[in-house]
């Protein structure tokens, strides 16, 4: 009666996708603050990556939004 | 009655329903964004009004029935009546302003399935409705939504405050992503709700012969759809919004973005893998979880358990009034007339009551400056604000 499968691929699919864009955005935040030095080439460039990571996931999450661009 | 005026009524009365919905849901996606200051109360209610304007032109796939499968529509079916749409939406619309009024984020989808449920056991009786539906669709996953946003926002919030260490400096931060994370919200909201009532409108045309059935919505139709829940949007719903933003919970900006990410999150999931879930149930128990996962005394259970019992009886309280609406409407043009005009009066009469207390842009943060919603229900004295 109540599609079991469908519900817990929803959990898993909600809590991995959340995770990874939190983590990520926190990420970039943490690398990107700075303490008051000139942050170091490589962490600005992790951090940076990071939130391009983040623009990605959210890119993504409009292309599910709109059905004209999957087909739906 | 004529049929050309009752279908009429019925589009008003559809499009009220937008818009109330419009300002009941504004929340779901703007009250945790305008609780930690990320976005100003008016721009944010602006940002939202846009996209659901947006969002409604985005998708035309109207579900075929509106009510999901719960109604036994169709041939072998009940036939649904403009009459009993009508009395649906009175339903549907009392419960939301009422809702409204308490500041409860309430399902606008669970009132309208109500009403018509409501409307339809009156006219067509008991049999016109699919219980294993309405259990699995409706019952069930109004547990479990606030659950898994819940847990998804727990976890989330976790990471978030790890990840940073809880250092003040990184806060700003989270706000900038606030904006990203409740936008996608408010987009998803536009693509789903106006649809509802270009359905309900589009079964009306149709029931009434002046569409040809199995034909999408007509443009217009669209049109005021969209104007209706984005001018609804725009109008705020302020009581709910301080209710999600600030009264299940202090929310900080790390909090506000993984509650919206995970209502995000959970909301594309649901739609996009067949689990329907409601947005508002999902929002509610983001900011639950966020709640818990920085502190797990922070969250106002009091406040939390007003919401959930909220839930438990929108469904069989829109159908309530709906069944009422109908029994009354089935006198004739008499009694659609009188439901409509106590539809008005009970509108009215909550509107004004609202003006007593007013909730809007300039103190939905405030944690004081406004009695609680349940001192909102007793008399105040002459001369209060």
């Amino acid at each position: 009666m109540i599609d079991w499968t469908a519900f817990v691929t929803v959990a898993a699919a909600s809590l991995l996708s959340a995770c990874l864009l939190v983590a990520l955005y926190a990420l970039g935040v943490r690398l990107l603050t700075s303490t008051g030095d000139l942050l170091p080439r490589t962490r600005r460039l992790a951090g940076v990556a990071c939130f391009v990571l983040c623009g990605a996931l959210v890119l993504f999450g409009i292309y599910l939004i709109v059905p004209a661009l999957h087909g739906g | 009655m004529d049929i050309t005026l009752v279908v009429a009524l019925v589009i008003a009365l559809a499009l009220f329903f937008d818009f109330t919905n419009g300002f009941h849901d504004t929340a779901n996606a703007m009250a945790t964004p305008i609780a930690t200051g990320a976005l100003k109360p008016k721009v944010a209610v602006a940002i939202a009004a846009v996209l659901n304007l947006v969002g409604a032109f985005l998708s035309t796939e109207v579900a075929k029935t509106i009510s999901g499968g719960l109604i036994r529509e169709g041939e072998q079916g009940i036939q649904i009546t403009p009459v009993m749409i009508f009395a649906g939406l009175i339903g549907a619309i009392v419960w939301n302003m009422v809702t409204w009024f308490l500041g409860l984020p309430s399902s606008s989808s669970h009132a309208l399935f109500g009403g018509l449920i409501g409307a339809t056991i009156v006219g067509a009786g008991f049999g016109a409705i699919d219980g294993a539906v309405l259990l699995s669709k409706i019952v069930l996953p109004a547990f479990l939504a606030p659950v898994i946003a819940g847990v998804v926002a727990f976890t989330a919030t976790k990471i978030a405050l790890v990840l940073t260490r809880k250092s003040d400096t990184s806060q700003g931060g989270f706000r900038y992503g606030q904006i990203f994370t409740s936008s996608l919200v408010s987009l998803a909201h536009g693509t789903n709700d106006a649809q509802k009532t270009m359905g309900v409108i589009t079964l009306t045309l149709v029931a009434a012969g002046f569409q040809s059935s199995g034909t999408g919505p007509e443009f217009w139709v669209i049109v005021v759809c969209a104007l209706a829940i984005a001018l609804g949007t725009y109008m705020g719903g302020w009581r709910i919004i301080r209710t999600l933003g600030t009264r299940i919970t202090d929310v900080s900006p790390p909090q506000g973005f993984a509650a919206e990410a995970s209502t995000t999150a959970t909301i594309l999931a649901s739609s996009h893998l067949g689990f329907a879930l409601s947005t508002t149930q999902v929002a509610s128990g983001s900011v639950i979880g966020a709640g818990l996962g920085k502190d797990r005394r922070a969250v106002r259970w009091r406040v939390a358990g007003r919401i959930a019992i909220a839930w438990l009886i929108t469904l069989p309280a829109a159908g309530l009034v709906a069944a009422l609406a109908e029994l009354i409407a089935r006198i004739g043009p008499v009694g659609i007339a009188i439901d409509a005009a106590i539809g008005v009066a009970v509108i009215v009469t909550i509107f004004v009551r609202s003006r007593r207390s007013v909730v809007a842009h300039h103190n939905v943060t405030d944690s004081d400056a406004v009695p609680d919603d349940a001192s909102a229900l007793e008399p105040k004295k002459a001369g209060t604000p």
